[in-house]
């Protein structure tokens, strides 16, 4: 009941806001999407709980069925997408949306934030993908109509291969769906994970596990099939960067657990090592795009090709520590790649682009609340302990000095070592960062500091971030039992 | 039970015939109407929906039974006992879909709707000859022996080339004379197809058991194959399958939007029913078909949709889509089990939908007069900008079927269908099929969503806001019902998919 109504109350908001309630002002259209994102986050929180279950007939034909549940794998993500649904719609508020209406602009928001829920509510792998499909183009508007306003040609160039190459990833994500469920002879995940693959053969395993994975590892991004984020972040609005980073990503990362590691465990141990081996490529390939970046908001993109590197290498070695910290810097990753992206955003606002190149004033000096989040943003992005990105890095490289006994040795050991090379490369490009925009004694030309509902998002980032690093028992703890039951009892 | 003559034990069964019969009657009756009363117009077209109504009606019943008991008659006698009219849940459902896709097609060609009124003949040869096509084509789908097939199919066929010719301008003969060279090189190749057909397996009814007969003898599958080819290839002109898709574009273009829009539902609902009737015995029947029909999806949904990325006039885009759109309904024959046919009649129905709702607002927009002063973009894509705010029921209508033809929620019935249409062919393992499927698929998205990223814009930036006043009573009725069905099967495929069996 709770999970339906976290689902229903978003889209139907949504769905009025785009029919009948086209024409409210900003401040109505504000505070509907507030309250409908307000209760979904109540609605969440009880089904976190509660874990309620939703079982019911969709499509008998199809055998496709609302099957909804919350688990430990689920429960922070579905969190994690709530609070931030409800901080994107608050961000909003002192900022009307351009390029469409602004009932417009909440629809979409609500909307990602309905397919986002559904996708990490699902038990039915047709479902699944469905759900996973349903944010594709509430987001494609956000990009190409409410964009960076001064380039209507790159807003469409993003937003295009936004949705094509999702759109292509989640296809292919489909066939592998399509061919476990014809094989496995049932599309619920939770059989599915209880089955591990016993009955199949091998060779046709590793096919549909090369086949998800390969899906899978568009949305997430994974290196070479990342070149849709630097464009789409870039154009996006600011609440679009934040949703894009923080949740559509980690529906990529989220299918990876679900349906290749947990469904086909032996087919997915063939093919762990490649996607391996390519997330720590993203590791280092995303560091040195940072180097050399100009672009703020392209940098912070490109460090979230780094960091879903390190969840990619957690995800492969195949141990419980290492799905832990995948899960760890994932949720990790929303909240940290959240706040960059609201400070980012911010400056771009105000500077009028985001040019490192172009001298500005010292954030230090002039705006000192932007520049301190900008601090913490950055320092847990390089994985400074004490703040959420540290936890999930450390552990990711740990399991990959250790994986499971069916991975090879050697291999995940020098990927380990390129992950810690990784980690070098994140502190040299924050501080790269730090030293052109926060550091100086410039103080012209002048903007203004953050306040209000910025301010209050920003606080609250800020404060998961610090919470997430001093205190990860908590959510290590959340995601434990369910981590036991899909790796088994292996170390 | 032993068989003193023939004749009496031939059943007939008035009330499962009369999906077939009430439409062929309602056409012979608007032009007995037309006789009497030939200035009551809106008479003649009202006779024409109430027969397809009742046509709708009575061909639900057969929708509902079970797929091992269909609704037979025009049986013949025993031993063979092969019925000539064979209705199950697929074959109701298809009826179904060209009856209703026809209904639409006359709403949308309501006298006086459209102050261009350019078609010739007046509303009663196009009410009788809509219904003549839908006859032929509610009675191909149940027609199970070659004499009946042969008849209703181009029964289905040659009222739709008078229909595009009625427009009387230049493009117009010019696609329906493309349309009728076509007509007839696929006649000969079905004719000759169903005479080794028939040489082959020996009887004139479409039967798995003389199906299996003939191909168990070598020299008879031979024979057979063949026979089963040039079926396909003749039926590969009726849904517009590369490489016999060249009529498509110039008919659609030439034809006015209603008569496009029957080109792409009713006549194709017709087309794939006769393919499924020809089908449907082959199943087992090995390699040769099913290459021929993984080819011809694969190189049609290719080509159609690459060519409709092209296009800037909306109907031709729509046409090079049922091109593209006919690749991804045969794409689950290839698999040839015994899903696969239901598989692609739901694909079919799910794109008549969407088709029909985008049609209905290509017919709107470009036949309503403009506001003096306001330039005339004609059938261009620009004349779709910001359509999605500056009229919010007909871009979103039009939005929803796009989405759905892209197959993107909230279109989720295309979606479902994309599904739907995938799953025997992933469940067959013909990797190499699948992989063209998926980056039609992705093209396809782009195909769409390049014109609704058109009327996602501003409208201020173009003309769309002056251009529409009002929209005509029986285009809104169509506009409703088409769109009601889009919103209704999204929100439950279950509704469409379901009338499969």
């Amino acid at each position: 009941m709770v999970i339906l109504v976290s689902l229903v109350v978003p889209a139907a908001v949504a769905v009025w806001l785009l029919t009948g309630g086209r024409g409210v002002s900003h401040r109505t259209a504000n505070l509907l999407a507030s309250a409908a994102s307000v209760v979904t986050l109540a609605g969440v929180l009880f089904a976190v709980i509660t874990r309620p279950t939703v079982d019911r007939a969709w499509v008998p034909s199809l055998g496709l069925r609302w099957q909804l549940a919350v688990d430990g794998i689920s429960a922070p993500l579905l969190l994690l997408t709530a609070i931030l649904g409800v901080g994107v719609v608050l961000h909003t508020l002192d900022r009307p949306p351009q390029g469409g209406t602004t009932a417009a602009f909440h629809a979409c928001l609500l909307l990602v934030e309905f397919g986002a829920l559904a996708t990490f509510y699902a038990r039915d792998a047709v479902l699944f993908f469905v759900a996973f499909e349903l944010v594709l183009v509430p987001m494609w508007v956000l990009i190409t109509r409410f964009g960076d306003p001064h380039d209507a040609a790159a807003r469409a160039d993003a937003g295009g291969r936004f949705v094509l190459y999702t759109a292509f990833g989640s296809t292919l994500m489909l066939v592998g769906i399509l061919a476990l469920v014809a094989k496995a002879g049932t599309s619920d995940l939770d059989v599915l994970a209880q089955g591990g693959g016993h009955g199949i053969p091998v060779g046709t395993q590793t096919l549909v596990a090369a086949l998800l994975v390969a899906g899978l590892a568009v949305k997430v991004p994974v290196f070479p099939v990342h070149t849709w984020l630097p464009p789409a972040h870039t154009t996006a609005p600011t609440a679009g960067s934040v949703l894009l980073a923080a949740v559509l990503l980690k529906m990529g990362t989220y299918g990876l657990v679900r349906l290749p590691l947990a469904s086909l465990p032996e087919g997915f141990a063939h093919v762990a090592p490649v996607l391996a081996v390519l997330g720590a490529v993203g590791i280092l390939w995303g560091g040195l795009a940072c180097l050399v970046e100009r672009d703020l908001k392209r940098l912070v993109a490109y460090s979230s090709v780094a960091h879903m590197g390190f969840v990619v290498l957690g995800l492969s070695s195949g141990t419980r520590t290492g799905l832990q910290a995948a899960l760890f810097a994932n949720v990790a990753h929303g909240v940290v790649s959240a706040l960059l992206f609201v400070v980012v955003g911010g400056l771009k606002e105000r500077w009028g682009s985001a040019d490192l190149e172009t001298a500005r004033a010292a954030l230090r000096e002039v705006t000192p609340r932007l520049g301190f989040a900008l601090v913490v943003g950055l320092a847990a992005s390089l994985g400074l302990p004490g703040l959420a990105g540290f936890w999930g890095e450390f552990l990711s490289v740990y399991a990959a000095w250790s994986p499971a006994a069916d991975r090879p040795e050697g291999l995940f050991r020098a990927l380990a070592v390129v992950g810690a090379l990784g980690t070098v490369l994140a502190a040299a490009y924050a501080l790269r960062v730090l030293r052109t925009v926060w550091a100086g004694e410039r103080t012209a030309p002048r903007i203004e500091d953050s306040r209000d509902s910025e301010w209050d998002v920003i606080a609250v980032l800020v404060l998961a971030v610090l919470l997430l690093g001093i205190a990860p028992g908590p959510l290590l703890a959340l995601t434990d039992d369910t981590v036991s039951t899909i790796i088994g009892a292996a170390p | 039970m032993s068989a003193p003559t023939a004749t009496s034990l031939v059943t007939f069964d008035w009330v499962a015939l009369a999906p077939v019969a009430v439409p062929a009657l309602g056409a012979v009756l608007v032009l007995v109407v037309d006789v009497l009363a030939p200035r009551l117009v809106r008479l003649h077209a009202a006779v024409g929906v109430l027969a397809l109504v009742a046509g709708i009606a009575l061909a639900v019943p057969g929708a509902l039974r079970s797929a091992d008991d269909p609704l037979r008659t025009l049986c013949l006698p025993a031993p063979d006992g092969a019925c000539l009219y064979e209705a199950g849940p697929l074959a109701s459902a298809l009826q179904l879909g060209a009856l209703a896709s026809a209904l639409l097609v006359l709403l949308l060609s309501w006298p006086g709707a459209d102050p261009r009124d350019h078609l010739r003949g007046g509303p009663a040869v196009i009410v009788s000859l809509v219904l003549a096509a839908t006859a032929g084509a509610a009675g191909v789908a149940a027609a199970h022996d070659l004499g009946s097939w042969l008849v209703c199919l181009e029964l289905a066929t040659l009222p739709a080339i008078a229909l595009v010719a009625l427009r009387g301008d230049a493009p117009a003969g010019r696609g329906a004379l493309a349309l009728l060279t076509t007509s007839l090189v696929s006649f000969a190749m079905v004719v000759l197809g169903a005479a080794l057909w028939l040489l082959s397996t020996g009887e004139a009814v479409f039967a798995a058991g003389g199906v299996q007969d003939a191909l168990a003898d070598p020299e008879r599958r031979v024979v057979l194959l063949l026979g089963a080819l040039l079926l396909l290839a003749g039926l590969g002109f009726k849904l517009s399958l590369v490489p016999f898709h060249v009529w498509t574009p110039q008919a659609y273009a030439g034809a006015t939007e209603p008569v496009a829009a029957f080109l792409a539902a009713t006549s194709k609902v017709a087309a794939l029913a006769a393919l499924l009737v020809v089908v449907q015995p082959l199943v087992g029947a090995g390699t040769p078909v099913l290459v021929g029909i993984g080819i011809l999806a694969a190189v049609s949904m290719t080509v159609g949709n690459v060519l409709a990325l092209v296009q800037d006039d909306p109907v031709r885009l729509l046409a090079w889509s049922t091109v593209a759109q006919a690749g991804w309904v045969v794409l689950p024959l290839s698999a040839l089990d015994d899903d696969s046919a239901a598989a692609s009649g739901g694909y079919l129905l799910a794109y008549v939908v969407a088709t029909l709702v985008a049609f209905t607002v290509v017919h709107v927009v470009t036949a309503t007069p403009r506001r003096r002063g306001v330039v005339d973009q004609g059938r261009t894509l620009a004349a779709y900008t910001g359509l999605l705010r500056a009229h919010p029921l007909l871009g979103g209508a039009l939005g929803l079927a796009l989405l759905s033809l892209a197959g993107l929620p909230p279109g989720v019935i295309g979606l479902v269908a994309k599904v739907v249409a995938l799953r025997p062919v992933v469940g067959a393992g013909q990797w190499l099929l699948v992989a063209v499927a998926v980056l039609n698929a992705v093209i396809g998205v782009a195909v769409y969503l390049r014109w609704f990223a058109v009327l996602l814009r501003d409208p201020d930036e173009g003309p769309a806001r002056a251009v529409i006043r009002r929209i005509p009573r029986s285009a809104l009725a169509a506009l409703v019902l088409g769109g009601t069905a889009l919103v209704a099967t999204s929100l439950m495929p279950q509704l469409l998919l379901g009338l499969l069996g």
